[in-house]
């Protein structure tokens, strides 16, 4: 596995953390727990751009290994 | 009319007079009743039991005594509610046995208890040396309730500085193979919710004996066919297990890179992402 692809599978795995921490945030009955999903996939989405920035400028670094 | 029937009738009648004074009475335990109460019931119980049997009794003498026997404990009670002071006359104090870990030699020889029987009420409490007991008290009702010092107190998130999230009840959504509604709407999911998880572990509903639902919207199962194996939720475990992957690829890449300024951004994120675990994970029950 080159790194971009390295990258490029644990940038989708942030999505889906972020996914998750969706759903969780929508199911759970506890205003408390709410919050703290809500902010936590904050500091997820802030994450994931700054990979998807990452990746962009990896395929672009070196485009012959995809 | 032959005594028989007058017997059934009696019964019938004192049955459902005798049903709706206890009800009256109050819902408290056998164990819960104070004397007085113990007796009045015992009483009550009596008259009914003659009046029923023997159909040369007058009935109305019965019903006056009945009535006597169940308004002095209705009134007591409903005194007792309004005023302390004839509350602690009709139900009694408690007593202080042990105060500062001392035992308060007067209040037991009071109360007629013996050593032995305050060890005895003390081992109940599974306390089996007297010195552990901060301070202990007999309720009215004849239990002894003890507060242990605090090292022998056992251990709470409290002690730890843990901070543990709050935890709501779980719902049971399935029985014997049917569908709860309200249990449902409390967690605001509704049937559709529950066809589709039990499409997930692919078993049909008829075959669920219990199903709940805990606050995170998990669904977990016992199925009548005790040979198929469930598959416990995964959704949550996962979810923690993932973001630290995350974090630990973001770690890697950091080492990994020569440029420096990926080198920052993966370090922060990895940072971020720690955090974030660390906020969530209580949440996820780990």
């Amino acid at each position: 596995m080159t790194v971009g692809s390295q990258v490029k599978s644990c940038f989708s795995s942030v999505k889906s953390v972020e996914a998750s921490l969706q759903l969780l945030e929508n199911k759970t009955q506890d205003p408390l727990a709410k919050e703290t999903f809500n902010n936590v996939q904050k500091i997820i989405t802030e994450v994931k751009d700054d990979l998807q920035k990452q990746v962009i400028q990896l395929s672009k670094e070196e485009p012959q290994y995809k | 009319m032959p005594e028989w029937i007058t017997i059934i009738l009696r019964s019938f009648t004192l049955l459902i007079i005798l049903f709706f004074m206890t009800k009256w009475l109050g819902k408290k335990q056998i164990s819960q009743l104070n004397i007085f109460e113990y007796i009045s019931g015992i009483v009550l119980g009596g008259i009914v039991a003659i009046n029923t049997i023997d159909p040369n009794t007058n009935l109305v003498y019965g019903l006056i005594a009945m009535f006597i026997w169940f308004i002095v404990p209705f009134a007591v009670e409903f005194f007792s509610l309004k005023s302390k002071s004839f509350r602690n006359f009709s139900q009694g104090k408690s007593t202080v046995f042990i105060q500062d870990g001392k035992i308060m030699e007067d209040n037991l020889k009071k109360e007629g208890y013996s050593t032995d029987d305050l060890l005895e009420k003390l081992r109940d409490n599974n306390v089996f040396l007297a010195s552990d007991v901060e301070f202990a008290v007999l309720e009215p009702t004849g239990t002894l309730s003890v507060l242990p010092k605090k090292e022998n107190q056992p251990l709470t998130a409290k002690d730890l500085g843990l901070n543990p999230a709050p935890e709501k009840e779980p719902q049971t959504v399935v029985m014997d193979g049917k569908v709860l509604l309200e249990p449902l709407a409390n967690l605001s999911l509704n049937t559709n919710w529950l066809e589709t998880e039990l499409d997930k572990m692919n078993i049909s509903i008829e075959n669920v004996f219990l199903g709940q639902a805990d606050n995170n919207g998990q669904l977990t199962v016992d199925l009548y066919d005790d040979k198929i194996a469930v598959p416990s939720p995964t959704e949550v475990p996962l979810l923690l297990a993932t973001m630290k992957k995350c974090q630990a690829d973001l770690e890697l890449f950091a080492l990994a890179t020569e440029n420096s300024e990926s080198k920052q951004v993966y370090e922060m994120n990895s940072k971020k992402l720690q955090k974030a675990i660390e906020m969530v994970s209580p949440y996820l029950g780990s």
